[in-house]
């Protein structure tokens, strides 16, 4: 049975659907995050796991028992703030220490968790600080340590560095990461950054208008995707007008050169299909099990590790095609004829 | 003819590169000079005419008497009920009206009745002085409508009990009707600056909305509460017309003693009269630092 | 578990939150309904706006009134030539200065009205200004005295709305375009703070048209202020038409400064007591 189980859940606001059919099993000790852009219900969904709202429909189940209409005070789940939150009135230490206290927990006790916690997050000697002195990424590790310091059944985390600098963010996520391994806790992430999602969970929920648009690892949600709102919203995609599909020889055309394919996707292909190919697919040149694409460079964009070169195949068709800056590489010029190739593999139909 | 202009070329060209930052700070400071002029007239010059007053004896010799004189019974008693009237309509003024700014802000009431309370506390905050104290007899004097209906319906005589609209609770109520919209006024604002997160963050942790409000929600509040407070007091302290025109100068404020000294030497000693008023400023003064002091912190505090 | 739901919990913060309302809402309206009553009660037994009828028809009633209203424009229009282009100033070129500006438009806080009559009147009498001497240095002093008085709301009115102008960027592209100081002042700066003038034109008429302490001192019963009060003394039913009359010009120029403000929460704090 697993751990923290959302049924059917909905949540309405006045004539709006934040979320709708929201169904997902968490086991105990994974790292979930749910991804999505601004408004797609993921921070809602999360909020209804913290009981901040109540659900219109459906139930939520934690260790076994339906907390869906328990109050967030007695829920037991730990939960880290976009903006920190910090109480601006207390020190660091008492800010860690406040939910044991309003637990009344014995003042030794206490001290003890808050010396813990502080270690934890390499933070020992900002106990008696107060927040309006702190960065926001010590601020933010701060709010980390106070969620976990109640031994939360449950680690929510809200889109927690999304207000700091790149450089921070990239460093506090390798720490929120090696933390959840260390205390092997349950968590929960709401991101809209596709590299956070996919660099720290055990499993990806993407999320669109409400609804779920797929689960999967995140190899499954970039390898595989089954929606193309996944599709495009994590990484980049080409999507490609095809015409004379045969989907028993699994084979097309696309401007008029002929293409083979092996996935067609799980879900049923729209009425126009159009084939998707990930722009770090192809090559410059031919070789084995590839589709060989002939075009004409339109322009050349230097990314520094990679450079997008658009090909235009014909018929007003535009490929995107990233290749790797190595010394080695031949570079092609604007206006030159080129071939690319990509694996039969690598393309799938939308 | 032709020499002079040359001449002052040269002249230009040679002393630009030093004379030209000095002469864009010398206009600068004229730019302000108006505004420094006209305060130094008309407040520094009063104020500090009536130190220095404060400091002479009839005669105009140097002297610390009029301080002194400020503790005979009958002027220490004018403080003594002038700082209590402040005190009281304060805290009642402050708690009216934060409770009524908390019902508008994190209560849970609809968006309009916010947007009314705070048109009318800004008029009621302005609506002092003489028409306050007729409106007041009107309501509480010995024929008011309040006074009438407690009577005839009730059967109780507010004037039989000791209240006189006249006296200190008279006034203190009358006080009351600028204090708690100036108070809803200047605490709104604190309350909107609690954020929704604290809230959650607390309950989150386990706290109670009663652990929530004692712990979080009220420590934050503290100092602009007591700023706030320290505004009203400050409000009531130095009010002077509302007072004459609703007890006709019977109430020893110092206020009403410093308006009668104006109008003639009653104190028999124009020093003892400057006395007074320095010491109203110093009151006041006070008041304000410690006001500038609690805003400092807590804008620290809601600072990002 | 025994503990309130949610639901029930708001409901009892929306109750708890009414009462105080209401409670504010009673200490607002009771005097207000008592003296317009009151104001009606000028012949036996029938209601009658003969109160009103008598002060709209006393010739002192609009002497007064126009007269405040007169040194209620002076001043207006004194506050924002002395406070707009220095507060403009200070943060264009002497930013230094800042925090000393603020200091000084902050004291007329710490000096009471009352303070401020006895000093202006003790230096303003004797020489070298000696203004209370004739009609219209009392009136420059009076005008004065209010300026002072409504130094510290118009100051951080328009101070605010400085911050909410890029004044500096402002004043550069102005220059490079070839506007001089007059053209910057008239069709620049003053424009962008249409908002923060206005609101503190009217916060000061609303103010100075009723004002009492300095009024009497200075000019007697010339001012709006000391007429009322003379009124108080010896007509009951009139004083509280005057009451009803002055709250509803209060209202005015606190509905004016609303629909100025629109969507803005900026206090509007006064100070005559």
């Amino acid at each position: 049975m697993s751990f923290l189980t959302l049924v059917d859940i909905s949540k309405t606001f006045g004539a709006t659907v934040a979320v709708a059919d929201f169904n997902l099993d968490i086991e105990k000790g994974e790292f979930v995050s749910f991804l999505g852009p601004s408004g797609c219900g993921k921070t809602t969904t999360l909020r209804m796991i913290a009981g901040f709202e109540l659900p219109t429909t459906g139930n939520i189940t934690l260790d076994g028992a339906d907390i869906t209409f328990q109050p967030s005070n007695q829920r037991n789940v730990g939960m880290v703030f976009q903006a920190y939150a910090l109480f601006p009135n207390m020190t660091v230490a008492q800010n860690i220490g406040f939910g044991l206290q309003v637990r009344k927990t014995p003042p030794a006790e206490v001290r003890r968790r808050v010396d813990e916690m502080l270690t934890l997050i390499h933070l020992e000697e900002f106990a008696s600080r107060y927040p309006y002195q702190m960065s926001g990424g010590q601020q933010q590790r701060v709010a980390l340590a106070r969620a976990l310091a109640i031994q939360p059944r449950v680690l929510l985390l809200d889109e927690p560095l999304s207000a700091l600098d790149a450089k921070i963010r990239v460093e506090l996520r390798l720490e929120i990461r090696r933390i959840q391994q260390t205390l092997g806790i349950t968590t929960v992430y709401v991101t809209h950054d596709q590299e956070e999602a996919l660099s720290l969970s055990d499993r990806v929920v993407v999320m669109s208008r409400g609804r779920m648009e797929q689960v999967g690892t995140p190899y499954e949600i970039y390898n595989y995707p089954t929606t193309e709102f996944v599709a495009s919203f994590v990484g980049q995609l080409n999507l490609l007008p095809i015409a004379n599909l045969d989907r028993d020889a699994r084979s097309c055309t696309l401007a008029g050169q002929p293409i083979r394919f092996e996935h067609s996707g799980d879900r049923p292909i729209s009425d126009t299909p159009r084939l998707a190919i990930r722009p770090e697919e192809f090559w410059l040149g031919d070789g084995q099990e590839r589709n060989l694409l002939r075009g004409r460079v339109e322009t050349l964009i230097f990314l520094g590790a990679i450079i997008r070169v658009r090909v235009d195949i014909g018929d007003g068709v535009l490929i995107s095609a990233d290749l790797f800056n190595a010394r080695s590489l031949n570079l092609p010029r604007v206006g030159d004829e080129v071939l690319v190739s990509f694996p039969v593999h690598a393309c799938w139909l939308i | 003819m032709s020499s002079k202009p040359n001449a002052e070329i040269v002249q230009t060209k040679r002393d630009a590169p030093q004379a030209r930052p000095a002469m864009a700070r010398w206009r600068d400071w004229l730019g302000v000079t108006p505004f420094f002029l006209f305060t130094f007239l008309f407040i520094v010059l009063p104020s500090v005419y009536l130190l220095v007053g404060a400091f002479r004896d009839t005669r105009g010799q140097i002297t610390l008497k009029n301080f002194v004189g400020l503790f005979a019974p009958e002027i220490l008693s004018a403080y003594w009920v002038t700082i209590r009237i402040s005190a009281v309509t304060a805290l009642g003024g402050g708690l009216l009206g934060f409770m009524m700014a908390y019902a508008v802000t994190v209560g849970g009431l609809p968006r309009w009745v916010r947007t009314i309370l705070l048109t009318f506390s800004g008029v009621a905050a302005n609506f002092a002085g003489v028409p306050l104290a007729f409106a007041f007899i009107a309501t509480l004097g010995r024929t008011g409508m309040v006074t009438v209906f407690l009577k005839t319906v009730l059967g109780l005589d507010l004037y039989d009990q000791g209240f006189s609209l006249y006296s200190f609770w008279g006034l203190s109520f009358t006080y009351l009707y600028f204090q708690f919209p100036l108070m809803v006024l200047t605490i709104t604002p604190a309350l909107d600056g609690l954020k929704r997160e604290w809230r959650e963050a607390a309950e989150n942790l386990g706290a109670s909305t009663f652990q929530y409000w004692t712990r979080v929600a009220l420590p934050i509040l503290m100092p602009p509460i007591l700023g706030a407070m320290i505004l009203l007091f400050g409000n009531s302290f130095g009010a002077y017309a509302t007072a004459l025109s609703l007890t006709g100068g019977f109430i020893n404020l110092v206020t009403i003693v410093i308006g009668s000294q104006i109008k003639g030497d009653i104190l028999y000693n124009p020093g003892l009269g400057y006395a007074l008023a320095v010491g109203m400023v110093i009151v006041m003064a006070t008041a304000m630092m410690i006001y500038f002091a609690l805003r400092r912190r807590s804008e620290r505090w809601l600072r990002q | 578990m025994n503990t309130p739901t949610p639901r029930a919990k708001r409901h009892a913060q929306t109750l708890w939150s009414w009462f105080w309302i209401l409670a504010g809402v009673l200490y607002f309206v009771v005097p207000l309904i008592a003296t317009f009553d009151f104001s009606l009660r000028a012949k036996k037994d029938v209601l009658t706006f003969l109160a009103y009828e008598r002060i709209f028809t006393d010739a002192a009633f609009w002497r007064t009134f126009s007269f405040s209203l007169q040194m209620a424009f002076f001043a207006i229009v004194v506050s924002i030539l002395l406070v707009v282009p220095t507060a403009y100033w200070i943060r264009l070129k002497l930013p230094r200065l800042r925090p000393m500006v603020e200091f000084v438009s902050m004291l007329p806080f710490v000096v009471p009205a009352i303070v401020l009559v006895f000093g202006l009147i003790r230096v303003f009498s004797g020489p070298p200004f000696r203004l209370t001497n004739t009609f219209a240095g009392t009136n420059v002093l009076l005008v004065a005295g209010y300026v002072v008085l409504a130094l510290p709301y118009t100051y951080r009115a328009v101070d605010t709305g400085l911050g909410a102008i890029d004044v500096r960027t402002l004043t550069e592209a102005a220059q490079s375009l070839g506007a001089g100081w007059g053209t910057i002042m008239f069709k620049i700066i003053f424009p962008n703070l249409r908002v923060a003038i206005l609101s503190g034109a009217f916060l000061t008429l609303a103010t100075v048209i009723g004002e009492y302490t300095l009024a009497t001192f200075i000019v007697g019963n010339k001012a709006f202020g000391p007429y009322m009060s003379l009124i108080g003394q010896n007509r009951t039913y009139e004083s509280s038409s005057l009451a009803i009359i002055s709250f509803l010009l209060t209202w005015a120029f606190m509905g004016l400064i609303q629909i100025f403000n629109r969507g803005r929460a900026e206090g509007h704090l006064a100070g005559a007591r």
